[in-house]
């Protein structure tokens, strides 16, 4: 059971949790308004999720609107044992696990990885306004963060991706990817030597025991 | 010292290592440019770590998302199919119908009167003809541009204008050809997101087929995925006395001699003849004999079981469609024993044999066994078309027989193992503290015991630990039994 996320990105209060458990129990009656609210709740936290998994926003919509159809289908079984959002939080990255997989056995979208909405980032990341140079800058780092995970084997970008930009340990990762946390930890352990190894160039560093 | 791993220089930026490996580490960067160069390089993507996990998702048709959502989950909205009326299609016709009545009006007006309003207002009086200061020459009718469709997949018997061709792919279908199948099927794209399939034992031909208009003409079945069109296009299906018009949607028109049925899948599509008219709705049909007429009451909704048929059979598109496809594509032709659902990257296209139309490269072609799990039937390389090429082939291998007795060959498997060799191939990662590893692997063994395939289709060992594990398991032997194929977790 997943004791704590330090992701929180749903509500946060009690008030919430209650009013939370009512609107699980009103969707599971298949009430239209409670399937509204939930949509209108989460829908903006999955559609982030996804897109930072994924850096892109091509199919998005199609990929927010699986969620939420295996959300309302799965909605019976929802136990509670993880908060709402964390429970999304896990559907979001199944669903993006399955469209990185299907990605892979298509050739890139022309135009590569799409950032353009980099530029909009939360004003509150910078201290001051980004002069366009450093916009530039800014999208062309995460551009390569981005290329460099598209060299990774599916799991491994999801495990590396939880761990490094998100910040989350090896169980909450675990329960996110279902998985136990020693295979989370011996997918971690590869992925950050072939991702950071990515990203400092190959000819930067010659091959060191026990890369592969 | 040796280089530094670069993963531990993001050790080091997020404080993991101790002081003195982390004195140790930029000592050697200060004198080694190959390592200070991954160092900045490692820093710069790391300082993006956080601007990448604030980023704000981007706006998206939040309605439009959920509409569909609603529309795949909601027993409610199921329920309501089955009432008589959905108003929402209907007032979103209404406006379309608004719209194209004040468009048409407007047009109307404008070349009725072509001068504009300011010109006639400066134009000279009619009292006084001898004196015109402008001749207004009447516009030059422009014939609309022609479309033409390409043929995206087929199967079985086609014919195009009554002959069995074998450039099927390398035609362009314009305005006058007749298209008819025996027992095949034929998708054809006209533009992005438009495309229609002919099904088995049918007809259709492309009356008109220009930018401005496209008239079909179906004896048989037809589906007919059409992307949003402006309002001076028009779009209809003749079947018989019957005309189907539609603006954007996907639906499908049948008729035969004794009926005419037209079924929707999405958006609306008005059904009409001499006595009336009819608009069929989402996920509604009519269905009209032939001595009756269009009427409202000959409208039911559909089944679920109908509306994933019409799903399935949705005409296959291709993304980013454009004409240059003639040149830039190529077929590739998939043979198989029996008729066999198969899949071409991923992509489900329904039952082979047949050809379909894909883009110059190397393509995976999957294929269906006897409980619809899909498996891999081998990759394909296909060039580019040149003249007089043969179409790429691939010949999907026939199913091997049902597996038996799983059970039994499992325990061979087990006890077959040299677990010295297997606990030789991890103990270099053992050492390095990781364990709980495992290899999952898809094994297939013939009735005299030989290993017909092993593959390692999951593990998270390195790939030289794997193969180490592979060769392990590949020397496993197998005595005389039943022929199995199943998949087993080795846990190391």
């Amino acid at each position: 059971m997943l004791q704590r996320v330090k992701r929180e990105t749903g509500p946060t209060t009690a008030l919430a949790s209650v009013d939370e458990a009512d609107l699980i129990e009103r969707c599971r009656a298949h009430e239209r308004a409670a399937h509204d609210e939930f949509y209108h709740r989460f829908r903006r936290q999955v559609a982030g999720n996804l897109y930072r998994v994924i850096g892109d926003r091509v199919d998005l919509d199609d990929l927010v609107q699986e969620v939420f159809v295996i959300a309302f289908r799965g909605l019976e079984r929802f136990r509670g044992d993880a908060r709402l959002s964390t429970w999304l939080y896990r559907i979001c990255v199944n669903v993006a696990l399955g469209r990185i997989r299907t990605r892979k056995r298509r050739p890139p979208p022309i135009g590569g990885i799409d950032l353009d909405a980099t530029a909009n980032a939360d004003p509150s990341l910078t201290e001051r306004p980004e002069t366009p140079q450093q916009s530039l800058e800014r999208r062309r780092d995460q551009e390569t963060v981005y290329r460099a995970l598209e060299h990774l084997a599916p799991k491994k970008r999801i495990v590396l991706y939880l761990h490094e930009i998100e910040g989350l340990d090896l169980k909450e990762i675990a329960y996110l990817v279902d998985s136990n946390p020693v295979t989370v930890r011996t997918r971690l352990f590869y992925a950050r030597r072939e991702f950071y190894k990515i990203l400092a160039g190959d000819d930067a560093v010659p091959p060191t025991e026990g890369d592969e | 010292m040796t280089h530094v791993p670069p993963h531990r220089w993001a050790d080091a930026l997020a404080g993991r290592l101790d002081d003195a490996e982390q004195r140790a580490i930029e000592r050697h960067a200060a004198n080694c440019p190959s390592c200070a160069r991954a160092r900045d390089r490692v820093q710069r993507a790391s300082d993006s770590f956080v601007a990448i996990k604030n980023q704000p998702p981007p706006e998206l048709p939040w309605d439009s998302v959920r509409a569909r959502i609603h529309w795949s989950v909601s027993t409610e909205r199921n329920e309501r199919i089955k009432l008589d009326a959905d108003p929402k299609p209907r007032r979103w016709f209404a406006h379309a119908a608004f719209g194209v009545a004040a468009a048409a009006a407007f047009a109307y007006a404008f070349v009725a009167d072509p001068l504009p309003r300011s010109e006639l207002a400066l134009a000279p009086h009619v009292d006084q003809p001898a004196t015109p200061t402008r001749v207004v020459t009447p516009p030059v009718p422009v014939a609309p541009t022609p479309l033409a469709g390409l043929v995206n997949r087929a199967t079985g018997d086609v014919m195009i204008d009554g002959i069995r061709t074998t450039d099927l792919f390398a035609r362009r279908l314009v305005a006058g050809t007749v298209i008819a199948t025996g027992d095949g099927r034929i998708d054809v794209q006209f533009g992005d997101a438009s495309a229609f399939a002919l099904a088995p034992r049918s007809m259709l031909e492309l009356r008109r087929f220009d930018a401005e208009g496209i008239e079909l003409v179906v004896e048989g079945t037809v589906d007919i995925e059409v992307a949003p069109r402006a309002s001076h296009q028009t779009f209809i299906v003749r079947a018989g006395e019957r005309v189907v018009e539609v603006r954007g949607t996907q639906f499908r028109v049948q008729h035969d001699k004794t009926t005419t049925t037209v079924a929707c899948r999405h958006g609306l599509v008005a059904v009409r003849d001499r006595q009336g008219h009819v608009e069929v709705g989402a996920a509604r049909r009519v269905d009209l004999a032939a001595d009756h007429a269009v009427a409202p009451e000959r409208m039911r909704p559909l089944s679920v079981d109908e509306v994933n048929d019409l799903a399935q059979a949705t005409p296959m598109t291709l993304p980013m469609w454009s004409l240059e496809l003639l040149q830039s594509s190529a077929p590739l032709e998939i043979a198989t024993v029996g008729r066999r659902d198969v899949r071409v990257d991923g992509v489900e296209l329904g039952l082979a044999p047949m050809r379909v139309r894909v883009l110059p490269g190397r393509h995976t072609v999957e294929a269906a066994d006897h409980a619809g799990r899909f498996r891999r039937a081998g990759w394909v390389d296909v060039a580019v078309p040149a003249a007089g090429s043969k179409p790429a082939r691939l010949e999907v291998p026939a199913e091997p027989p049902p597996t038996r007795n799983i059970n039994a060959r499992r325990k061979q498997l087990q006890t077959g193992i040299d677990k010295a060799r297997l606990a030789h191939c991890v103990r270099s990662i053992a050492k390095s503290g990781l364990t709980g590893t495992y290899v999952q692997i898809e094994i297939a063994v013939d009735p005299q015991g030989a290993v017909g395939f092993l593959n390692v289709i999951d593990t998270d060992l390195p790939s030289t630990t794997a193969n180490c594990v592979r060769e392990v398991l590949a020397d496993v032997r197998f005595g005389a039994g039943d022929a199995a194929t199943w998949r087993e977790r080795i846990d190391l």
